[in-house]
Formats: structure tokens, sequence, C-alpha cells
């Protein structure tokens, strides 16, 4: 210990308790059903993946995320190499689009801005959204070279993929369909859940799709309980 | 309280020694003044015990003077106005003093009293033609008819108003430097290292009130020469953050940085530290700065056109295209 401080200064070392009880601040909540499947939320030094096919609502839970970080006072980073980033959806999503940088870099830019934005202390909440590679996305693993960057980050870094990545190991969180809601033989909205893959307990939302509202309808246990 | 003794200091032949001079008497005097280029003024009071009579450090401070190559002339009195007129007619090389300012002046033609050119022609008409008979109006008067500049002009004649010496902090080599028993061979270890450093930078820029305009990093290596690294930083800055992220950057853009045993980082250039204004109730709102600098270098490493910003301008528009905006976060 006497080496490192030495060699790296008084500050390279810290107990773990100190870290834990900062944790409550570096933690973005989205105060949703999602915070209580993934822990408490997004938390910063840390990464996350949202996983699921194309318009199940990870984007709409990406711009939760964000709002939530803005809320709190920082700046939030959305890579977006598709370029399909659409502010109006964040608009309606409370977004503070003043506060949001957005950067379209492909290929080795991809790792790079999302480094540099995980390093720069400027943000709290670094949004990849890779895209479908079936629909001119890029490949999650991509990313891969910039997750040094996360550990001692101020920012949270959030994947939103198509699929899992093969070099890419970091809590994933899988979004499924459940059910297409629809009226008079016309589909109004969808349903999905939220968990992680080994685990039963997942969150549910529900999307109509005229006003692109997200509502929150709990977690499965929440509503086994209800049911009973 | 201390008599007042001030040491004055005139070059007239070598207006560009002046930077020399100035770093010459900080070295030698604690409190050192600019008058005007090539006129110094030094407040000696309370040093005697320390430095020795005036004439005495006078005499060491000319010495100072010839090796830096002036020829300079001292002016000892109890003001500095009053010094600083002695040591303009001493000759070079040469110390004079002065005990009682007002007798030295009372002599002096009334062109030395520091007035408007319109004041010193309103003064000739009314027969003065000395700083002695223009020490003898009545104070009051002089303040009702010519106002407070020749009030204070006034007080200067009378050798009464002494101008502080306003003294400046001489300017010290901000660096620190570090040596590892281990070399280094990663740029992450090697970035982790030089936060140290740089915390030290920032706390001795802290303390001067300063922020750093340009950085000089000197990496020593094992198997290679020294590396040397500049960085201009902008907008200048002592936070820490920023100066660091300003050196990982220059470093990141370097292939191969080789095994690093020691670092020196110099702060060549420095301005005074400006207030900026943070965000009281966002917790995070001085970060913004360091996101428009992440934002900065990410376009010139992407290019134009990829670091942008949204806006909606229509949310009612039918086509998409329309309904929002894109502008450059750094134009």
């Amino acid at each position: 210990m006497a080496r490192i401080e030495g060699r790296f200064g008084v500050h390279a070392l810290a107990r773990g308790h100190t870290s834990e009880r900062h944790r409550s601040e570096l933690v973005i909540a989205t105060k949703s059903s999602l915070d209580r499947v993934i822990g408490g939320g997004l938390v910063a030094g840390e990464p996350i993946a949202f996983v699921g096919p194309p318009s199940v609502g990870k984007l709409q839970l990406a711009l939760r995320a964000t709002a939530s970080a803005q809320a709190q006072g920082g700046m939030a980073a959305w890579i977006d190499p598709t370029a399909s980033f659409d502010p109006l959806a964040a608009q309606r999503a409370n977004v503070d689009l003043d506060r949001l940088v957005v950067v379209r870099a492909r290929g080795t830019g991809l790792a790079l801005a999302a480094a540099a934005a995980l390093r720069s202390e400027g943000f709290r909440l670094v949004v990849v959204d890779v895209g479908d590679p079936a629909f001119g996305g890029v490949n999650v693993d991509d990313i891969a070279p910039a997750l040094s960057a996360v550990r001692g980050s101020p920012a949270a870094l959030l994947v939103v993929a198509g699929e899992r990545g093969r070099r890419l190991a970091i809590p994933t969180f899988v979004f499924e369909r459940v059910a297409w809601e629809r009226r008079f033989d016309r589909t109004v909205g969808w349903s999905f859940a939220v968990g992680r893959a080994h685990t039963s307990d997942r969150a549910l939302f529900c999307v109509t799709s005229l006003e692109g509202a997200l509502a929150d309808l709990g977690t499965r246990a929440d509503l086994a309980t209800v049911a009973v | 309280m201390r008599d007042p003794v001030t040491l004055a200091i005139v070059v007239t032949d070598a207006p560009e020694l002046h930077s020399r001079l100035l770093a010459t008497l900080h070295a030698a005097l604690p409190r050192v003044g600019v008058l005007d280029p090539g006129a110094f003024a030094c407040d000696l009071a309370g040093t005697e015990d320390l430095l020795g009579a005036p004439a005495r450090v006078a005499r060491n401070v000319l010495a100072r003077c010839t090796l830096v190559g002036a020829r300079a002339s001292a002016g000892i009195a109890p003001t500095p106005f009053v010094a600083r007129v002695l040591a303009e007619r001493t000759p070079p090389g040469e110390v004079r003093s002065v005990d009682d300012g007002r007798a030295f002046l009372a002599a002096l033609p009334l062109d030395v009293v520091p007035v408007d050119p319109k004041v010193h022609e309103e003064l000739r008409l009314l027969g003065l033609r000395t700083v002695g008979e223009f020490a003898d109006l009545p104070r009051g008067s002089v303040f009702d008819r010519f106002g407070s500049a020749v009030a204070r002009a006034h007080a200067l004649a009378r050798g009464e108003y002494g101008d502080m010496v306003r003294a400046s902090a001489p300017l010290r080599r901000i660096r620190a430097r570090r040596a590892w028993d281990d070399a280094i061979g990663s740029r992450e270890q090697l970035v982790f290292a030089l936060r140290v450093v740089v915390d030290e930078i920032s706390a001795a820029l802290a303390r001067d009130g300063f922020a750093a305009l340009r950085l000089e990093l000197r990496l020593d290596r094992e198997s290679a020469g020294p590396l040397r690294i500049e960085r201009t930083v902008l907008p200048p800055t002592r936070e820490a953050a920023a100066l660091l992220r300003s050196l990982r950057w220059a470093l990141e853009e370097r292939a191969e940085l080789g095994l690093v045993t020691g670092c020196a980082l110099e702060v060549p250039e420095v301005e005074a530290a400006r207030g900026r204004q943070i965000g009281l109730f966002a917790p995070d709102g001085a970060r913004e700065e360091e996101a428009i600098a992440t934002a900065r270098y990410l376009r010139a490493k992407l290019g134009k056109g990829a670091v942008l910003r949204a806006r909606v301008a229509d949310d009612s528009a039918r086509l998409p295209e329309r309904a929002s905006e894109w502008v450059e976060v750094i134009a």
C-alpha cells in the first residue's frame, strides 16, 4: 500500500465502504419499475446494455434514463452511428435537448466518442445506440475498446443494441414484447417486459402508439401480488 | 510605526531591460513596485535590521543592476515621489538620499509636479515658478480651484503624500515533477500517475490566483530520449480535471510512449483566473465546460457535422426533416 501511495498519491487507495457510502449519489434513477429490476438505477462508472428486437421500447427507456440524468443536473451524450436520433421523441420524453450532445460516429470513431465522453467528467450518462445491423446499424462489439474508460467515470454507459455482443461482457437487460394491444382490429400499442435473462423478475411497460407514451405497469412480482 | 523609507531605482538609457531589472529587484528586495517602464519604487520600511542601512541596500542593488547591463541611479526618500525625483536627478551609478522631501522639492521647477499641461500653464499665469511656491498655496484653495487631481499633486509637492508602493508578486515557476522506481508502460497507468502531479500544479495555480494557459510536459523514458509535449489550454483553467484531460488527449495522439520513468510538468504561461457562473441548484452545472471541451475535441477528431445539438423547430410538422433542426455544438 505504501508503495502504491508513493507512486500514485494518497488518493489512489480508498476503502470499499467509502465507495458504498457515495453510491447513492452516483445512481441515476429512472423512477420506474425498471429501477427495481436493475438494482436501483443506472450507476455512474458502470456499463449496462438494453438488448431486444427493433421497436420494442429500448429507446423509450433510454430516453427516460437520459431525462433522469439531466434532472440530476448533468449533461448527457448520445452516440448515434445510424443518425436515427429523433429529437421530437426525446422532447416528449422530457429530455432537455440543450443539454444533450449527439455524436454521429461510426467505426473506430464510435469507441473514441464513447471513451472521450466517459472520461471527460462533463457527462452523467453516455448512451450508445448502435442500431440493428440488419437496418444499417453497427456491430455492438465496436464499442468494446471504450469499456476500459467506464470504470471511475462520473458517467454511466448505456448501450442500446439489437443483440448481445460477442466481445462485450456487461450487464445486459433483455427486452421482450409481451402482447400487442388491439382495438377495433387495429394495433394501438404493445406491452413489453425488461429483465435479466437468467432471472424471472421483469419490469412491465406499455406503449400506446397514439401518443407514444410509456406507461409503467410495475414489476411482474407486483402484478402477481395484485392478482392474488 | 515604521518610518517610511523608499528607494527609487531609475534607468533611463535601457528601457528594454525593464523585465530583467524587475526580476533582479524582486530577487533582492521584498516589496518592489513599478512606477513606469525603467522606474521602480522599493519600500524599505522595517528592513534595516535584515538588509542593512538603506544606502547600503541601494549600492548593492545598483551593483546587481550593473551586472544586468543597466546603468541605474538610486534615490532614497520618505515618499516614492520624492525618491523618484531624486533618482532622476542623480548621475547613473550613484546614490543620493534626502530626509526632508519638501525642502528638497522646494527649489525644483514646477515641471516636476505631475499635473496636466493646462494646469501648469495656469499656475505659471498665477506667477508660480517653483515647487516650493506651489506647495505654499493653501490646500483648500487648490482643491476648490483645481480639483482633487491637482490637490493630490499639491500634497506630493509638500512631500506629505506617500503613495503606497504597489508591490507585485514575483513570478514563480509553477512546476512539479515525479520519478517512479518502476517504469510505466501503459498509457492508462501513466494518466493515473500524472493525476498526482496535476493536482500539485492545480493547487499552486489556485494559491497564486492563476489559470494555466500553456502546459509543458517532459516524460523521461527508459530506453529513449525525453518526450516533450506542449499543450495550450483554452479556455485557461486551473481545474485539475481539465488539465489532466488536456494531457490525456496529448498522450493519446502518440502511438508509442515507451517506458516512462519520470515526468516534469510546468506551466510556462498563466493568466489571472477568472470566475465562472456555477448553477446554484445543479450539482454538475459547472461541468458543462468539460462537456463542451469534449465536444470540441470530438469535432476536431471526427470532423464537421459529427457533434451536434438538436432543436425541435415545429412539433406539428408533417415531414420529419422539418420537425427538428441540427446545429453544431462547436461552431
